[in-house]
């Protein structure tokens, strides 16, 4: 079913929602990924997932937490909604249950 | 401390495109890591990533939710009238190529001039402090006439270092040699020189001033040493090609008592500079006869100055005046001369700013090569007139037309559109066209540019790559669509719909008198500029074939045979015994501008000097007069076997009235150098440009040898030149020969003239081009609306003959009142314009008379190819459609 499916950097943008739990906005997801995956990204990209996600639904935003440094704006707020979770618990299953399908030969027959 | 904020544009930027939930968000992350980023790499980087981070927003996410229904009627309007637009365009091929055609030249010629304006007046714009240099320029009133000059004595420009703390550096600089002319330039290690034309003696601190850029040696110690020299890369490579030219030595006219050291090498200076020069010699130490560093009655340095940063340069400038009273005014109290006391009571020095130097609106006499304000006005003026030309043809084709598009916009009325959106139709049309003429008229100026730049002999490029330039194409488009469509636009969507409707009105006769009005106009210029080319060339003509009072043809002017020395009597001796050559004088006064002058004065018996007049004293030999074929009107020419002749004198017949001499031969004058006998009295001769009255002069036999004249009698040129070299060869084997025609050095004078009347003649004939378009569209457009009419005429029996003057009489009616209204202007203009000559032709009827029939034949060869293909036109079949 269209719309369902995450792909790769939708998958990782979710993940780092539910890490950062009360804090999860677009720079802070945007640090947390660069940092954990070590690679070059842009604002924008981040900016443009939160929104596709929050259209299909698996994540929902608030404003609040306005700081100086950011000029007295408010930042905009992103949490899983339920189907948000749920989506990232069939991709996991997805994947284990695929993991489990490897035949043993294939790790021994790496060593 | 203040926080640090970005660039206020870019946030506005993001909130006009973001939409409105996202903006903040969006903007506050962004500051955020622009906080960050100012903390760790800077304001600058901080600026950078904030733009750059707003323009990666732009992105379809990120855009303003659009519905499509609210907006969708302006676009589907827009892209119809531009497809109507379109339509019409290709509808009427002939009107549409004559307005877009007609306007692409008119731009086109505008675009060139353009060019042209903004390269005289970007002259010496490239120094980085700007606003701290100058040059001293004083001013002097004698006589009741103020005039502005640039020399000042030696000892100025260190006294105004040592007097003011606010001037930073004072430089000077002086002509090698004040007539122009260059020298010939050695290496020592070579056998041959070459002749250079661009030497100057500088301070050291001028080229700091002028800001040269070294590319080896340092600009604080390079001319420090007496003779010691600077030269160019350019000179560089031609001198050097192989080896280092710094500590090489330079020998100037073969002098190997004074070497010259070259102790730099900087680069050229920029073409666009009024201070170009390749050989920079050392002032250090110079006096150019002793006591001059302490003299203040001598002016002869161009004194420049770097004031501190943050100088009132207006109340510096008025304390530069205590220098007058201080030093210029002692010295000359002391000799008691008043009028000199009172000329230097009037001085006022001033500062001038770099830039103004080239263009010298303040007519500063400082014999340098200057660009001409006036030919900035009017070649603005012809661009003005141009463009209104073009701008006219577009309103009347567009108005003429009008009938066509009356049903249109009746029926676009009565279906509801408003009077706004058909001015917009019509307004968006224009631009239209506009735009189609702006990409074929830089087309055209980019493919003509070359032979432009030719015809002005300067190098003019497209400065493609400077935003302003596409900024002010694309809004140039924009505005002229809009001038050219305004009146159009607002004619045509005035119409009554019902009126319209009915047929009422009659096919694009009403605004008619506008029209003609504007063909008038459009003539009426033509006019005043075919007669302004005709009175230019007649000018020309009479400058160049004036009885000059001398003989320019086939004389050959040998330059700087001074390197001869002592043997140009046997050279010149070798010379006559060419039997092409007919005689030959050794004299560095020609009379062409440029040669050497040398002001001083006579007087009479008994009257001092200063009272006497004012004058020339040119030093020449005995075969001058004949050489140069002038004619004595009184007494004898000098006679080489007289040996009194050496306190001789011939003068002209300018300086004989002037002295009021009822028979001046046999009568003495005085001059600077002594007691003179006047043995004979020349006729008046030219020797200044036309523009100046022939002034009084007297020649005396002395040594001038720079130059050699040669008069030659035979038809074979080449031939004798080569006889000529021949002998130059044995006489000087270490310098190539050089030589010019004075006839050539005659008309060069008159170049500015020339290129001016030149580059009037092209522009007139464009002007004119663009109107015949305009008035061959008008008469062809009239005789098809009239074509009906035109049948039944012939039908009832009308001849070719009647029917051709019906059409074209109306017009040659409007060009007829053009000539009332140009001819006055015409006549009024160039009258101005030939009072700047002291010797010009009168203005007579024959002009105009040429011009209006001029004028008047070029309508009617553009009127009557249509008004007789109207006339041959089968009747049957225009009554039947």
């Amino acid at each position: 079913m269209k719309g369902t499916q995450l792909g790769e950097f939708e998958e990782l943008v979710l993940l780092t929602v539910g890490i950062l739990h009360d804090d999860a906005y677009a720079l802070t997801i945007f640090d947390e990924l660069q940092q954990k995956t070590n690679r070059k990204m842009i604002l924008s990209s981040v900016h443009k997932t939160l929104v596709r996600l929050e259209e299909k639904g698996y994540l929902q935003s608030y404003m609040g937490g306005a700081t100086a440094a950011r000029g007295g704006r408010e930042k905009r707020l992103y949490e899983l909604t339920q189907s948000g979770i749920k989506v990232l618990n069939q991709t996991k299953e997805l994947r284990n249950s695929m993991w489990d399908n490897i035949p043993k030969v294939v790790w021994e027959g790496r060593i | 401390m203040k926080t640090p904020q970005p660039p206020k544009w870019a946030r506005k930027f993001l909130h006009w495109f973001c939409r409105g939930d996202l903006a903040d968000a969006v903007l506050g992350d962004l500051e955020e890591l622009y906080h960050r980023s100012f903390q760790t790499n800077g304001k600058r980087h901080a600026d950078w990533h904030f733009v750059l981070g707003v323009i990666l927003f732009l992105k379809p996410f990120a855009f303003e939710r659009k519905s499509k229904s609210t907006n969708s009627n302006h676009l589907i309007m827009f892209k119809h009238d531009f497809k109507v637009a379109w339509r019409n365009l290709s509808k009427q091929k002939l009107y549409s190529s004559i307005k877009i055609g007609g306007f692409a030249i008119g731009i086109a010629s505008c675009l060139l001039i353009t060019l042209f304006i903004f390269n005289e007046l970007s002259y010496d714009r490239h120094f980085s402090k700007d606003s701290q240099v100058y040059r001293v320029i004083r001013e002097a009133s004698f006589d009741g006439q103020t005039s502005n000059g640039a020399h000042f004595p030696h000892p100025f420009a260190a006294t105004l270092e040592e007097e003011y703390p606010e001037i930073q550096m004072a430089g000077r600089f002086r002509f090698f040699r004040f007539s122009g002319a260059g020298s010939e330039v050695r290496r020592l290690d070579k056998p041959q020189s070459q002749h250079e034309k661009s030497l100057a003696f500088v301070d050291h601190t001028l080229l700091q001033i002028l800001e040269a850029p070294f590319i080896k040696g340092n600009p604080t110690n390079a001319l420090q040493e007496p003779n010691s020299i600077v030269i160019t890369k350019s000179k560089a490579d031609k001198y050097f090609p192989d080896d280092d030219p710094i500590g090489q030595i330079l020998l100037l006219n073969n002098d190997e008592s004074t070497p010259y050291k070259i102790t730099g090498v900087i680069a050229d200076f920029p073409v666009k500079s009024h201070f170009r020069y390749d050989f920079l010699i050392s002032l250090a130490d110079r006096e150019f006869y002793s006591g001059e560093g302490v003299n203040w009655r001598n002016d002869n340095y161009c004194t420049y100055l770097l004031l501190r940063p943050g100088t009132d340069v207006a109340a510096f400038e008025q304390k530069l005046s205590g220098m007058i009273e201080k030093y210029f005014l002692p010295p000359r109290l002391q000799a008691g001369r008043e009028d000199d006391i009172a000329w230097v009571k009037s001085f006022k020095t001033k500062l001038q700013p770099l830039s103004d130097v080239y263009l010298n609106i303040d007519e500063v006499g400082d014999g340098l090569h200057h660009g001409d304000i006036r030919y900035i006005w009017s070649f603005g003026a012809i661009n003005a007139f141009i463009l209104l030309i073009a701008c006219i043809n577009f309103i009347n084709l567009s108005t003429a037309r009008s009938a066509d598009r009356a049903k249109e916009v009746g029926l676009r009325k009565v279906v509801g559109s408003h009077r706004v959106l058909l001015i917009r139709q019509f307004l968006l049309e224009s631009t239209l066209f506009s735009f189609f003429a702006f990409v074929l008229g830089v087309g055209i100026a980019w493919l003509a540019l070359p032979y432009f730049s030719q015809l002005l002999g300067k190098a003019l490029i497209f400065p493609w790559q400077e935003s302003w330039f596409v900024l002010t194409l694309l809004t140039g488009t924009v505005i002229i669509g809009i001038i050219a469509g305004l009146y159009p636009a607002a004619y045509l969507s005035s119409f009554k719909p019902v009126k319209v409707l009915k047929g009422e009105i009659s096919r694009g006769s009403r605004n008619s008198s506008i029209r003609s009005g504007l063909v008038i106009l459009q003539f009426a210029i033509s006019v005043v500029l075919i007669i302004g080319i005709l009175i230019v060339n007649k000018q020309m003509n009479f400058i160049l074939d004036k009885k000059l009072g001398f003989d320019k043809d086939r004389v050959l002017v040998l330059e700087g045979t001074h390197t001869l020395g002592n043997s140009i009597q046997a050279f010149k001796n070798e010379l006559l015994s060419l039997s092409e050559i007919s005689s030959a004088t050794v004299s560095e006064y020609l009379p062409i501008e440029g040669t050497r002058r040398n002001n001083g004065g006579w007087a009479p018996e008994g009257v001092q000097l200063a009272d006497g007049v004012s004058g020339q004293h040119w030093a020449v030999d005995p075969d001058y007069a004949q050489t140069m074929g002038m004619r004595i009107v009184k007494g004898r020419d000098f006679s080489s076997g007289i040996a009194a002749d050496s306190s001789a004198v011939l003068i002209n017949e300018s300086l004989a009235n002037s002295l009021n001499f009822e028979n001046p031969v046999g009568q003495t004058i005085y001059n600077w150098l002594g007691a003179w006998t006047i043995v004979g009295v020349v006729e008046d001769f030219h020797f200044e440009l036309m523009t100046k009255e022939i002034r009084p002069l007297g020649m005396i036999l002395r040594p001038s040898n720079r130059m050699v004249s040669i008069k030659i009698n035979s038809n074979n040129m080449p031939e004798t030149v080569k006889a000529i070299t021949g002998i130059w060869n044995t006489f000087s084997p270490h310098q190539p020969m050089r030589y010019t025609f004075l006839d050539v050095s005659y008309a060069r004078m008159y170049d500015d003239v020339k290129r001016t009347s030149n580059i009037l003649t092209v522009f007139t004939i464009l002007a004119v081009l663009i109107a015949c378009l305009g008035l061959f569209a008008l008469s062809s457009f009239m005789s098809e609306q009239r074509g009906k009419e035109i049948s039944i005429r012939k039908v009832l029996g009308a001849s070719l003959g009647n029917i051709f003057r019906l059409l074209t009489l109306d017009f040659l009616k409007l060009v007829f009142l053009a000539l009332v209204v140009g001819i006055p202007i015409g006549w009024f203009l160039m009258n101005r314009w030939l009072e700047d000559f002291a010797y010009r032709i009168d203005t007579t009827l024959e002009v105009f008379a040429i011009a209006g029939s001029i004028a008047l034949l070029i309508a009617l060869l553009t009127v009557s190819s249509e008004s007789i293909k109207a006339g041959l036109i089968n009747p049957v079949k225009r009554l039947k459609e």
